[in-house]
C-alpha cells in the first residue's frame, strides 16, 4: 500500500516535471525540471530493487543537468524567462507524434502478455551486476569505456580553441568563412571540400534574430 | 506498481520526449527531448529486468548501456551545438537554412 | 508499524541533531582557529557564544532583495544543500548499530548526494539575478566537475577491501587496519576534494573576495544564515563519512563506539575548518589543472593499489 502510494507519487512527479520542461519560460528551470524527472525515475528504479542503477542515474544526471543549464544560458537568448516566449515549430505534428508514440507503447504494455517473473527477494543485484560486467559481458563493458573515451576526445577535438584548422585566434575558420583580421592575406588551409572559395559572403552573422522566431501565444 | 503501470509511465515520459525533440527550435531543448526519451526507455528496461526477466544480470547491463548512450549523446551533442554555433552563429534550427530547397 | 515509524522518526531526529550540533561545533572551531592565528586571546566562553550571537544578528537583519530574482530557486538552494547533507549523514553509521538508512549501496548514495551539491550552489548563484554571484556559480561548476572523479574513485577504493558498497561492512573491514594506513593516498585526496565540495577555506572559489563574496554576495538575513548553516552541514557530513571509511568509524578500544565516532569526526572537522586559516584561496585555473592532472591519476593509483591488496587478500 505504502509502496503503491510512493510509486504513484514518483511516477506523477516524473511525468509532470517532464511536461514542465517544455512549458517553462526560464531555461535554467527547464534543465532542473528535467533533473527532477530523472530523480523520480531513479527513485522508481531503487524501488524496483535496482538500487545501484537508480543511484548512479541520479549521480550522473546531477552533473549533466548543471551542464545543460550552463549551455542553456550560453545559447538561449532568454535564459531567465523574463520575457515569455515559446519557440516551437510544427507543434501539432509533434504533439501528434508524442501522443501517438505514447499510445502505441502503452498499448504494447497494456495488451501484450509478458511473463511475470519477479526478482527474487534475496537477490544481490549490485553484486550480480558487478560479476556480469567483469565476467560474461566484459566486452560490452570495455566497449562502453572505449566509446566514452572516444566521445570525450571527439568532443574536445570538435570544440577546442586549437581547432581542426589551426588556432581560432589566428584566423582558423572552416573554409567558407573569411577570417576577420586576415581577409586578403592567407588563403587559409587547403581543404579538399568543394565549398572552399565558391561561397559568397556568409549569410549568417547579420540576421536579425527576433524576426525568425515563431512567437506562440503569450504565456 | 504493476508492469502495466510502469509501462504506461515510461511511455508517457517517452511521448513527452518525442514531442520535445520534434517541436523545439533550440538545439539544447531538442537534446532535452532526447534525454527524456532515453529516460523513458531506461525506466522500461529496469521494469522488464525487475518484473519480467526475473532479475537476470543482463537486464541491468542493458540499463548501463543506455546510460552510456545517454552520456555519449549528451557530450557529442553539446560539442556539435558549440561547433555549429561557432561556424554558423545558429542557436536554433530555423537558422540552418543552407540546404533548404 | 507504529514502533517502526517512531524509530524512523527517532533516527531522523538523531541525524538532524548531529548535523546541527556538528555545525555549531564547526562554527566555534572556526572562531577558535581565527583567534589562534590572529594571536588574540581565545576566551573560550565568548568564542562559544559568538556563533550564536552572529546567528541571532543575521536572523534579525533586514533582508535586502535584488531586482527580479528567481525567487523559487533562491529559497530552494540552501534547503537543497541542507537536505543533501542530511541524506549524506543518514547513510553514515553513527555507532555500531545506529544508522538511519541502511542502504546496500550506501557509499554510492553518499557520492550521489554530494554530486548534487553543484546543483544547489549553481542555483544559489543564478537566482539573485546578480552578475558576481553568477560568475561565482560558474566557478563552482568548474570546481565541481573537477573534484567529482577523485572523490568518487577514492571512496570506491575504501569499498574494495570490504567487497561491499554498504557502509557497515566497510567499517568492519577496518578491524585490523584502518584504511588511512593501508590506502595512504586516500585520506589526503578525500580531504582536498571535500574542501572543494564544501567550498571552504583554500577552495572556497564561489565565495571568494575577488567576486565580493560570490554566491553569497546578495544574501542577507535569514537566507544568509541558512546558507552558512547548510555549508557547515556539508562539512559535518563529509567529516563523518571520512571518519567512517578512513579512520575506522566506531572501532576502537575502551570507549563506546559512538564516542570514537564523534572523536574521529571532530578530528576531521577540525582539520577542515582550520584549513581556512592556514591556506590561501587558490585560483580556479590552478585547482582545475591540479584536480585533473594530479588528483585524478593519484586517485586511480590509490584504487589500483587497493585492488591489488584485495586480490592478494583473497588468495
Amino acid at each position: 500500500m505504502i509502496v503503491d502510494v510512493v510509486f504513484w507519487f514518483l511516477a506523477v512527479l516524473a511525468v509532470f516535471s517532464a511536461w514542465r520542461v517544455f512549458r517553462t519560460d526560464s531555461m535554467v528551470r527547464a534543465a532542473y525540471w528535467l533533473l527532477i524527472s530523472f530523480v523520480g525515475v531513479g527513485f522508481i528504479m531503487v524501488m524496483l530493487k535496482a538500487e545501484f542503477l537508480g543511484v548512479i542515474l541520479i549521480l550522473m544526471m546531477g552533473g549533466e543537468m548543471t551542464i545543460m543549464a550552463v549551455f542553456m544560458v550560453m545559447f538561449m537568448m532568454n535564459p531567465a524567462g523574463l520575457n515569455p516566449m515559446i519557440m516551437v515549430h510544427q507543434n501539432r505534428a509533434a504533439m501528434a507524434a508524442g501522443f501517438g508514440s505514447f499510445g502505441l507503447l502503452s498499448a504494447v504494455g497494456l495488451f501484450a502478455r509478458f511473463p511475470a517473473s519477479v526478482v527474487p527477494p534475496r537477490a544481490q543485484a549490485t553484486a550480480e551486476l558487478g560479476t556480469e560486467l567483469l565476467g560474461d559481458s566484459m566486452l560490452v563493458f570495455q566497449t562502453a569505456g572505449v566509446t566514452l573515451l572516444a566521445a570525450m576526445i571527439g568532443a574536445v577535438a570538435l570544440v577546442s580553441v586549437r581547432g581542426r584548422f589551426g588556432r581560432a585566434d589566428e584566423g582558423s575558420d572552416a573554409p567558407e568563412q573569411q577570417p576577420a583580421a586576415a581577409a586578403a592575406a592567407a588563403p587559409g588551409p587547403t581543404v579538399s571540400d568543394a565549398t572552399a572559395a565558391a561561397e559568397p559572403a556568409p549569410d549568417v552573422a547579420g540576421e536579425d534574430m527576433p524576426a525568425d522566431h515563431a512567437h506562440g501565444d503569450a504565456r | 506498481m504493476s508492469q502495466q503501470a510502469i509501462f504506461v509511465v515510461a511511455a508517457a515520459i517517452f511521448g513527452i520526449g518525442v514531442y520535445g525533440a520534434l517541436s523545439q527550435q533550440s538545439f539544447v531543448m531538442i537534446m532535452m527531448g532526447l534525454e527524456l526519451m532515453l529516460n523513458g526507455a531506461m525506466l522500461a528496461a529496469a521494469m522488464v529486468w525487475a518484473m519480467i526477466a526475473g532479475g537476470t544480470p543482463k537486464g541491468q547491463l542493458l540499463v548501463v548501456v543506455l546510460m552510456t548512450v545517454m552520456a555519449v549523446e549528451a557530450a557529442l551533442g553539446f560539442a556539435l551545438v558549440t561547433g555549429i554555433y561557432r561556424v554558423r552563429k545558429a542557436d536554433i534550427t530555423e537558422k540552418l537554412k543552407k540546404l533548404k530547397g | 508499524m507504529v514502533a517502526e515509524a517512531l524509530s524512523t522518526a527517532g533516527l531522523a531526529i538523531a541525524v538532524v541533531a548531529v548535523l546541527l550540533g556538528g555545525t555549531y561545533i564547526a562554527a566555534v572551531l572556526d572562531v577558535v582557529f581565527t583567534r589562534l592565528t590572529m594571536r588574540i586571546a581565545v576566551r573560550p566562553l565568548a568564542a562559544a557564544a559568538l556563533p550564536l550571537r552572529r546567528a541571532a544578528q543575521l536572523a534579525l537583519q533586514r533582508r535586502t532583495l535584488t531586482e527580479r530574482p528567481d525567487a523559487g530557486t533562491w529559497a530552494l538552494a540552501p534547503a537543497v544543500l541542507g537536505a543533501l547533507a542530511a541524506v549524506s549523514l543518514a547513510v553514515v553509521p553513527l555507532t555500531g548499530t545506529v544508522i538511519a538508512v541502511k542502504a546496500d549501496t550506501g557509499i554510492v548514495v553518499f557520492a550521489a548526494a554530494m554530486a548534487l551539491v553543484v546543483v544547489a550552489v549553481y542555483l544559489q548563484g543564478w537566482s539573485p539575478n546578480s552578475p558576481l554571484s553568477l560568475v561565482a556559480a560558474y566557478r563552482f561548476v568548474a570546481e565541481g566537475l573537477s573534484y567529482e572523479i577523485p572523490f568518487a574513485v577514492v571512496l570506491i577504493g575504501t569499498a574494495l577491501p570490504a567487497r561491499s558498497l554498504a557502509l557497515v561492512p566497510i567499517v568492519t573491514s577496518q578491524e585490523h587496519l584502518w584504511n588511512v594506513v593501508r590506502q595512504p593516498l586516500g585520506l589526503p585526496i578525500y580531504l582536498v576534494t571535500v574542501l572543494a565540495l564544501g567550498f571552504w577555506g583554500p577552495l572556497s572559489l564561489p565565495e571568494g573576495q575577488d567576486v565580493a563574496g560570490g554566491t553569497s554576495v546578495e544574501l542577507s538575513g535569514v537566507p544568509r544564515l541558512l546558507w552558512r548553516v547548510a555549508q557547515l552541514n556539508v562539512l559535518v557530513a563529509v567529516s563523518a563519512m571520512g571518519a567512517a571509511v578512513f579512520l575506522g568509524g566506531w572501532l576502537g578500544p575502551w570507549l563506546p563506539g559512538g564516542v570514537w565516532m564523534a572523536l574521529k569526526t571532530l578530528f576531521l572537522l577540525a582539520l577542515l575548518v582550520a584549513s581556512r586559516q592556514y591556506f590561501a584561496r587558490v585560483r580556479t585555473e590552478s585547482f582545475v589543472v591540479v584536480a585533473w592532472t594530479i588528483l585524478t591519476p593519484l586517485a586511480l593509483v590509490d584504487v589500483f593499489m587497493a585492488g591489488i591488496q584485495a586480490m592478494v587478500a583473497a588468495r
